[in-house]
């Protein structure tokens, strides 16, 4: 038995055109049993950033406390909001302190930074367990149904999708990803970021 | 009593497999059976063995090589092996792994080009048949759960064609333009490659040769279980040739420069 | 205290090496089913761990005029089966006259794999082609004979990458068909050729141990025109027989990294 498949669960984020999404299902498990239908595994951390944690759900837990912590330090210390790639890199340093002793979790952040000139840049990155950083100009993976969501990703996915278009297609991406997968699915949950709003959706699935 | 009316010969009746299509090779066997069959000893591993043979694809047909070291673990036994064998008049087989196990094919392969010999019949064994009669060899002895351990690589030329061929102790095979078995999948393939893909059909014997003698001086550099004497075969339209044992120029001066490498005065 | 014996035994038994007489060469197959034709596909590298073996071993074999056979796992279990499939459908026709439908292709493959259950081809089947009411069929097996007729798989190294992508665009899984109109039950020959592709290349993308080539088998209902293969270049017609099912081999490069 694996800690990683022990409470099951799966993220994706995917780059658009001047947006980003990121999506999660909703299951919390003990192994083959089903616990929860309403786990929620992504997390707002600033207004232009979500991180998604699949892994074990009492790490979940405790991360995210911890990037909370760790994220209101650096605002109160900086007087600014934290830039999605300096979150990767706080979530990156924060696993690798426990190289010898990991949290059972992979990391999805999905975020909008500004650039210089004042406009606004998609940004996704993901880590392994101790903090490897993924950045990936694409789309990246992580949890029990990853090779799945690799699979449909790699066929469903294209550059530049406006809003809509990503919804859509990162709510097939993981649907059809999850439904594959015993220890995830249960319900998703997906969140386009844009330079105006945020959409936030709840996603009907597979209850079985 | 024989109680299998499928071991009596033709059936009893038309209705019931009028062309004895059932498969004969499956009949059960109802003959004496082996009382010490539980004490007889299998192949578990290999002991005295051949490392790498190297194959590579050229403009007039196909190029081989192997060392002529058997080890004894890491004990270089002997050092005066033929690794190479020719099978007819058209084939070459080369051998890594067990070297009793490979004199066995030897005999195997011996006998029946003797038989095929013997028939008169006008045909004659090329390296296609070989490989094929080979392959079920090696399948079947895998399958008695008392394998030939050996990676062997068939070479051969026969009617204006070409052909090399893999085939080792579990009954995997497979054929391409350049072969490497033991370490010189890891370390002698790569190079191979890179010098024969898609060369194939212009690449002279001279060039050939160089790309084997080449890798095969890397392999003797990195193989431990190598050394610098070995034999280059080749197959053509003109027939099969294995060269007399080579011997290889190495060069060790660079490793002076290499500190805890060569001998260091201080 | 239990621990201390159980923690003792291995070390007291000297260490046995059993000679495993099974391997993985990697790879991917795939079949989809049209309403009056059977698309049969797969990669052409065969590997063990990290080394490619080579970059073209064919997994997909034409069995008869209407019957293409996919066989992925340890290789050479594969090309044995295979031979023996051959050589059983050989027997039939010289005792019947005529090629074994492709229903009575499946239960002998099934039969054949439970035959060896207690030491299995270590071999996962996928049998493409047209049944005798001239309607596509795929069936799917596992190593011991377990089987069933469906629309579509993928097995192999990547199936779980391309076979939740083909829930999705065969079965149309978690799409809603506009209103007053349903999802087609079968698709036409252009756009399965193109999702089988799209199938390989992903899977290319993203598993080590598919890529170099793509070979494509299709095979065609009696009668049925070739409407939806224009467009295909190199394509080569393997058929035999004349008047009956048609097959057809397309072959395409795939990534060689």
């Amino acid at each position: 038995m694996s800690i990683m498949e022990y409470n099951g669960g799966s993220v994706i984020a995917m780059v658009g055109k001047d947006c980003v999404a990121i999506a999660s299902d909703l299951r919390l498990g003990n192994q083959a049993l089903g616990i929860s239908s309403n786990f929620q595994k992504v997390f707002p951390v600033t207004d232009r950033i979500y991180v998604g944690l699949a892994g074990l759900g009492t790490d979940v837990i405790t991360l995210r406390e911890r990037f909370r912590y760790r994220v209101n330090m650096y605002t109160i210390k900086e007087e600014r909001e934290i830039e999605p790639e300096t979150f990767a890199h706080l979530v990156s340093s924060t696993l690798y302190e426990h190289r010898f002793g990991p949290y059972f979790i992979e990391p999805v952040v999905a975020g909008l930074s500004k650039t210089p000139s004042g406009g606004l840049k998609p940004f996704i990155a993901a880590t392994d367990l101790i903090g490897c950083i993924n950045f990936a100009k694409d789309f990246v993976v992580s949890g029990t149904a990853s090779s799945k969501l690799f699979g449909l990703a790699e066929g469903l996915w294209e550059p530049d999708l406006e809003p809509e278009d990503l919804f859509e297609t990162i709510s097939q991406t993981l649907l059809n990803a999850v439904d594959r997968d015993a220890y995830s699915g249960w319900g998703a949950v997906v969140h386009v970021l844009t330079k105006d709003k945020i959409i936030s959706r709840t996603l009907k699935g597979r209850m079985d | 009593m024989d109680h299998f009316p499928t071991n009596w010969g033709r059936p009893r009746h038309e209705g019931f497999d009028a062309y004895a299509t059932y498969p004969i090779h499956e009949r059960p066997y109802n003959g004496p059976k082996d009382a010490f069959a539980a004490g007889v000893q299998r192949t578990q591993q290999p002991i005295v063995t051949g490392t790498s043979v190297l194959a590579i694809k050229y403009k007039d047909g196909i190029m081989m090589a192997a060392d002529n070291l058997a080890s004894y673990g890491s004990l270089a036994r002997f050092k005066d092996v033929q690794r190479l064998h020719s099978v007819g008049s058209y084939t070459v087989i080369g051998a890594g792994g067990d070297m009793s196990d490979f004199q066995y094919i030897q005999k195997l392969l011996d006998d029946l080009i003797t038989d095929e010999f013997t028939a008169q019949d006008g045909h004659e064994l090329g390296p296609v048949e070989i490989h094929e009669y080979m392959s079920q060899v090696m399948y079947a002895r895998r399958s008695k759960m008392n394998p030939l351990w050996n990676s062997l690589l068939i070479g051969g030329f026969k009617d204006g064609k070409r052909f090399l061929s893999y085939v080792d102790l579990l009954g995997t095979t497979y054929t391409a333009s350049t072969l490497a078995t033991g370490y010189g999948a890891y370390i002698a393939q790569p190079l191979l490659r890179k010098a024969v893909e898609g060369k194939e059909d212009t690449l002279t014997e001279e060039e050939a040769r160089k790309i084997l003698e080449d890798s095969m001086r890397v392999l003797f550099y990195r193989d431990a279980r190598s050394i610098n004497k070995f034999q280059i075969s080749t197959v053509t339209s003109n027939g099969v040739w294995i060269s007399d044992s080579i011997h290889l120029d190495t060069a060790w001066s660079f490793a002076e420069g290499i500190r805890g490498y060569g001998s260091q005065t201080q | 205290m239990l621990m201390p014996d159980i923690a003792m035994a291995p070390h007291t038994l000297p260490t046995q090496h059993q000679f495993n007489p099974y391997t993985e060469n990697g790879g991917t197959i795939l079949a989809i089913a049209g309403a009056d034709f059977s698309v049969i596909a797969g990669d052409t590298r065969q590997s063990e761990g990290y080394n490619i073996q080579t970059r073209y071993a064919p997994k997909v074999f034409r069995l008869t005029d209407r019957a293409v056979l996919a066989v992925n796992g340890f290789a050479a279990d594969g090309n044995m089966f295979v031979k023996k499939v051959k050589q059983r459908l050989e027997w039939y026709r010289h005792a019947h006259g005529k090629d074994m439908p492709l229903r009575a292709i499946a239960r002998l493959i099934q039969t054949m794999l439970y035959a060896r259950r207690f030491f299995p081809y270590y071999v996962y089947n996928i049998l493409g082609g047209i049944e005798e009411d001239g309607t596509g069929a795929v069936y799917s097996f596992d190593p011991v004979g377990s089987y069933e007729r469906e629309a579509c798989r993928a097995a192999g190294a990547a199936q779980s990458l391309v076979q939740p992508f083909l829930d999705n665009q065969i079965y149309f899984k978690n799409q809603t068909a506009p209103p007053d109109s349903a999802h087609p039950t079968h698709l036409p020959l252009p756009t399965v050729l193109s999702i089988v592709i799209d199938s390989f290349t992903s899977a290319t993308e993203r598993h080590i141990e598919v890529g170099d080539g793509l070979e494509m088998y299709i095979v065609l209902a009696r009668g049925r025109n070739l409407a939806g293969l224009e467009g295909i270049t190199g394509m080569q017609e393997l058929t035999t027989t004349q008047d009956g099912e048609r097959v057809f081999v397309v072959r395409r490069e795939l990534k060689k990294d």
